[in-house]
């Protein structure tokens, strides 16, 4: 498990650092949040509009800006190519599946564009659950 | 050789509860006036495919408007609406609806609108059944709460970037993504009339004890839905068109909650059904 969610990491990093539509505005894209798995959770940090750090073996007091949380059958969902209805993105999973988002929302929403693009990027990079 | 587009646009001043609009429309084709509402916090360009469709528009005279406050449609000239909050109710929505209408002299007009355009188009089918041949609400049910949300025009976040992003996932993942990211872009010019808009789309319409009222016999309601519409997802339009004396519903698969912006061609093809069934309906 522990190699599966850092292979994933790097791939995530890889897929994000690379993706133009979120280098076309990557200036201060900066903000850390957390993807609760269930049975893995990772903490990634952005700097910038580039993945900085992905911490894959989080801590209780380790720090991030906002959380989402939902069972691994919910992720395994979201990491399909063509994701079912409601399993679709963040706010569909968030109204209508047991996503959910914690935290502060407001950094979220601050970075919603590039946020938006880079979850969808998970259709590629799988997930470790 | 100036590659000209078919569709022209204007301006027509109206009245409506005292307000003064300056209203901007685009219009295309021949025949029976369907007249299109965009979605809320956004405007005209989301039927753009409608408006050069060279089929339907050789018997229909498609007409797309933007709103008060939207696009092209300034707030009104008259007033100081600066000083107060925008907040889109029913009774007002319906009056700029029939209000341009009688400015434009369309003839039993068919509705359709998307979204709060959909809702409003039922408020439309229970108040105005006089006045409108049939209605098409898109992406609709009587009673759509929870999207009146501070978030739309929260002042520490893009507010453009919040709305558009923020209905991304309305979209299905099957759409174009040109189209797609279309969409996206008109969304990053309404926000500052989205929230208020959604106060219509999920407070103040309101239609749970009335749908019994809807006679869509006597004008006939065809309600269509995409199965990626998280908003008003399927079962909701399709449990208000059950409540409706000769409602129908019509389920759109692999499409999300901006289908004639998201992914016209497949669009397309559940819209020439309702217009089949109206004119079933209608007598043509």
């Amino acid at each position: 498990m522990t190699s599966d969610l850092k292979h994933w990491a790097n791939k995530f990093k890889t897929l994000t650092d690379s993706d133009p539509t979120i280098g076309a505005m990557a200036k201060y894209y900066t903000c850390t949040f957390m993807f609760d798995m269930g049975t893995a959770k990772a903490i990634i940090e952005m700097h910038d509009g580039k993945v900085k750090h992905i911490n894959t073996d989080p801590q209780p007091l380790d720090a991030y800006d906002f959380a989402l949380r939902a069972s691994p059958g919910t992720w395994r969902e979201f990491a399909k190519p063509i994701p079912r209805p409601m399993f679709h993105g963040i706010w569909a999973a968030s109204f209508r599946e047991d996503l959910k988002i914690e935290g502060n929302v407001l950094v979220l929403m601050q970075n919603l564009r590039n946020f938006t693009v880079q979850f969808e990027l998970l259709r590629k990079s799988g997930v470790p659950v | 050789m100036a590659r000209h587009s078919p569709v022209t646009g204007r301006y027509v001043t109206i009245d409506v509860d005292g307000f003064e609009y300056k209203v901007f429309y685009l219009h295309n084709g021949k025949g029976q006036p369907l007249i299109c509402q965009h979605t809320a916090g956004c405007h005209n360009h989301q039927w753009r495919g409608l408006l050069e469709d060279e089929e339907i528009t050789r018997d229909y005279l498609v007409i797309a408007y933007d709103l008060a406050r939207h696009g092209k449609s300034d707030p009104p000239h008259n007033v100081e609406w600066w000083k107060s909050e925008y907040r889109l109710t029913a009774d007002h929505y319906v009056n700029f609806i029939v209000t341009l209408c009688d400015a434009l002299e369309l003839e039993d007009p068919i509705f359709m609108g998307s979204s709060f355009g959909g809702n409003v188009a039922l408020q439309l089918a229970l108040r105005r059944p006089d006045r409108f041949k049939a209605v098409i609400p898109v992406e609709a049910a009587h009673y759509a709460p929870g999207f009146f949300l501070d978030w739309w025009r929260h002042p520490h976040a893009n507010a453009a970037q919040v709305c558009a992003s923020g209905v991304w996932d309305l979209m299905a993942p099957q759409s174009p993504e040109m189209d797609r990211w279309l969409t996206w872009h008109y969304y990053t010019q309404g926000s500052e009339a989205f929230k208020g808009d959604l106060y219509f789309y999920s407070v103040d319409h309101d239609l749970r004890d009335e749908l019994d009222r809807i006679d869509a016999r006597r004008c006939p309601v065809v309600m269509m839905t995409g199965t990626y519409d998280y908003l008003t997802p399927p079962e909701a339009t399709e449990d208000t068109a059950r409540q409706i004396k000769g409602g129908v519903y019509i389920e759109m698969t692999d499409i999300g909650h901006f289908p004639m912006s998201e992914n016209y061609p497949l669009f397309r093809i559940y819209l020439k059904e309702a217009l089949r069934i109206i004119r079933e309906r209608t007598g043509g």
